[in-house]
């Protein structure tokens, strides 16, 4: 008890200790920010892996850690796409995968969202024109948001969510 | 004990009437044996009692348009001495069949499977001939690693369902998992079948990440894949790119430099600290225990954001190239990499004895999920998964590469195969691999990184490199093309293997701990799928 406690106390507040992100590639648009506007204070979001090498997927993980603790910002994960106001997809949409994503993106109540993360989901990267690849997401599913990265930083994913859910002056 | 020339003999005096053919192929042996007589050789290399020769690699290569035959080989790997041995036969491009090891050798299964849907060829005699790689719903005769199936060819698609294996009887239900699941992971499906809470059965229906990684290799030159053997699995960068650049590396005949090769061990240590490091605190967290789960991922941090500063990416993607390594580290950065690993390792030794107090933790992780020894080893199980149940294998140790020669790997195992284990063989390593590190720092030698690549190997030629990544071993096998191009490129990430085992490791045990028990072999989809 006594160990944890001073564990705890020995290690203090990790949160918001990482380097500063650069700046975005791509601004949100205006549409997508509108479209944003019901999820200013919370936003749940579900994520689908169609066919990512994995890294997107750290990466996002690394999201819920004591560093970027990414709820602070309203941001929760779902557990299912019912529960979400957003889809963020990784990975070229496979020909294995690209059923599963249509019905996640039937299943998630209007309004939603939808980001897509990384390059492979916005332009297929490395995997462009495989017999296996049927497209980046936005072939299938239509992508409001795109965060740009082999795989993007933490920091410039919460940067970019947090500018898509920016208050206009 | 046996080592591959013994065992050569062995071979000859058993069945000398069927092997055609003894040559070394880079230090490797290698038998070229008649198509039929594979099953009984093989049979032979697995069960001898001196031998006991674990299936470490099955490919088939597509020789057209230079030669029309296919060819399949069989890598083994020795039990006493890690040596590998090679069986190689070929097949008539007008025959379809090819014997079946799989009766024999469980570790054959998912091989031949995948070559049947990549290649269209069929093992005759194997138990499930069920589709793998190639959904239900890809058209007949989509045989994608066929020199004839071009790389870019628009996928149909027809009618057609899975069939899983059915359990019958009162009270047994089905559950469906997956392809989408509740985490942040990668897709994957799994059927359980149970009665009550614990599971009779569980299926496995992956390949939902099948991106068609090989063909694409063969679209490329050799110099110029790296980028793509490290996107294979995006958790193990450094390990593919390692292993892809060494395979190339043997087939150019290029020396990598000491000091080049001494960064490749400190890379891969790096990426082995952080992936570890997560485990242990995503296996403390599917026990609902948040607090190891919050400082590990705070200590894995802190070693992604080292690898930024040190290469420019938090996954350490582009310090491999073909000839050695892209990135130098100075003596300040070397510094202050152990500095920092010194600093994690203190706060990780104080997390760890929290964890070993907890006793409910304990009592969750212990006789969980257990994998036998016996069932590891007939399914030639790898790394950490394989070593957490009792099997003594390192390939830093057994076949060493990089600058493991020159370095002390002290290979840590466990007995008991369970969850708890598996995590304790990663917090082991922990320290190990911050060990290895410390050792680097003090080794490594001055001079140059890389060597450029100059020659071009001939068309055929072909090389096999071996790295034990932090998941396992990673084997690839980079055959040469034409100008410099990629005729065959055969990955094998460690899940590929684990992932068979990991439908006996949760017999008997309930819902509830697969993801416990998933989550300790951690396991590659992407990888896996390729």
């Amino acid at each position: 008890m006594f160990r944890i406690l001073k564990k705890s106390l020995k290690t203090g507040v990790v949160t918001g200790r990482h380097p500063a992100a650069a700046p975005t590639v791509e601004a949100p648009t205006s549409e997508a920010q509108d479209k944003a506007k019901p999820f200013r204070s919370s936003l749940a979001f579900r994520a689908v892996d169609t066919g990512s090498c994995n890294a997107c997927e750290m990466e996002m993980n690394a999201l819920a850690n004591p560093v970027y603790d990414i709820e602070r910002f309203g941001i929760h994960i779902a557990a299912s796409p019912r529960h979400a106001d957003a889809l963020v997809v990784t990975g070229p949409v496979t020909v294995n995968m690209e059923r599963a994503l249509k019905d996640v993106y039937k299943q998630t109540p209007d309004p939603k969202i939808v980001i897509a993360l990384g390059d492979c989901a916005i332009n297929c990267g490395m995997f462009k024109g495989s017999y296996a690849v049927t497209g980046p997401v936005d072939r299938h599913v239509p992508v409001d948001v795109r965060i740009p990265g082999c795989p993007p930083r933490p920091a410039e994913i919460l940067k970019a969510l947090s500018e898509l859910r920016e208050r206009k002056p | 004990m046996a080592d591959a020339q013994t065992a050569m003999i062995q071979l000859k005096e058993a069945y000398g009437a069927s092997i055609a053919e003894m040559t070394p192929i880079n230090g490797t042996p290698r038998l070229r044996v008649k198509k039929d007589d594979v099953p009984q050789v093989a049979h032979f290399l697995h069960t001898h009692p001196s031998l006991r020769g674990a299936l470490s690699l099955l490919w088939a290569v597509d020789h057209r348009p230079r030669e029309s035959r296919y060819e399949l080989c069989y890598l083994f790997t020795l039990a006493e001495r890690k040596d590998w041995l090679l069986l190689c036969t070929d097949q008539p491009t007008d025959d379809r069949l090819f014997p079946s090891i799989t009766p024999h050798i469980h570790a054959a299964k998912w091989y031949e499977r995948e070559i049947r849907d990549m290649f269209g060829l069929i093992p005759k005699g194997h138990p499930d001939l069920r589709r793998l790689v190639r959904h239900e719903h890809w058209p007949k005769g989509t045989h994608p690693l066929k020199k004839d199936f071009p790389w870019n060819r628009v996928m149909g698609r027809q009618q057609g369902e899975h069939h899983f294996r059915q359990i019958e009887g009162e009270g047994v239900f089905e559950v469906p998992v997956g392809p989408i699941h509740a985490g942040i992971i990668e897709p994957g499906h799994f059927r359980f079948s149970v009665a009550g809470e614990p599971i009779m059965q569980l299926e496995l229906h992956h390949f939902w990440t099948h991106r068609g990684v090989e063909k694409l290799f063969e679209q490329q030159e050799l110099t110029a894949a790296v980028p793509l053997a490290e996107r294979v699995s995006g958790d193990t960068t450094v390990g593919h790119g390692l292993a892809y650049c060494q395979a190339v590396e043997s087939l150019l005949h290029l020396q990598v430099p000491r000091r080049g090769r001494y960064l490749r061990s400190l890379f891969l240590e790096l990426e082995r600290l952080h992936n570890h490091l997560g485990d242990v605190g995503a296996i403390c967290n599917d026990t609902a225990y948040a607090l190891p789960h919050a400082h590990c991922g705070r200590m894995k941090e802190q070693l992604m954001q080292l690898n930024d500063r040190l290469s420019g990416s938090r996954f350490l993607r582009g310090v491999n190239r073909v000839g050695g390594v892209a990135v130098d580290l100075t003596a300040v950065q070397l510094a202050e990499i152990v500095a920092e690993l010194d600093r994690i390792e203190k706060d990780f030794s104080e997390l760890e004895s929290i964890i070993a107090s907890n006793a409910s933790l304990t009592d969750r992780l212990e006789t969980t999920g257990i994998l036998t020894e016996r069932t590891a080893w007939d399914h030639a199980v790898v790394g950490v998964v394989g070593r957490a149940s009792g099997l003594d294998q390192d390939l830093r140790r057994d076949r060493p590469f990089a600058a493991y020669d020159e370095l002390q790997v002290k290979v840590v195992t466990y007995r008991y195969g369970d969850v708890r284990a598996r995590m304790r063989v990663r917090m082991d390593e922990i320290h190990e691999s911050m060990r290895l590190v410390r050792e680097v720092r003090a080794k490594i030698p001055q001079g140059p990184v890389a060597v450029e690549p100059s020659s071009r190997p001939q068309a055929g030629e072909w090389a096999l490199s071996a790295v034990e990544g932090w998941r396992g071993e990673i084997l690839y096998l980079v055959m040469a093309g034409e100008n410099g191009n990629i005729h065959r490129c055969k990955v094998r990430d460690p899940s590929f293997v684990n992932w068979p085992a990991i439908q006996w490791a949760v017999l008997g045990n309930i819902i509830p701990d697969f993801p416990l028990i998933n989550k300790s072999f951690n396991l590659s989809y992407a990888g896996n799928d390729l």
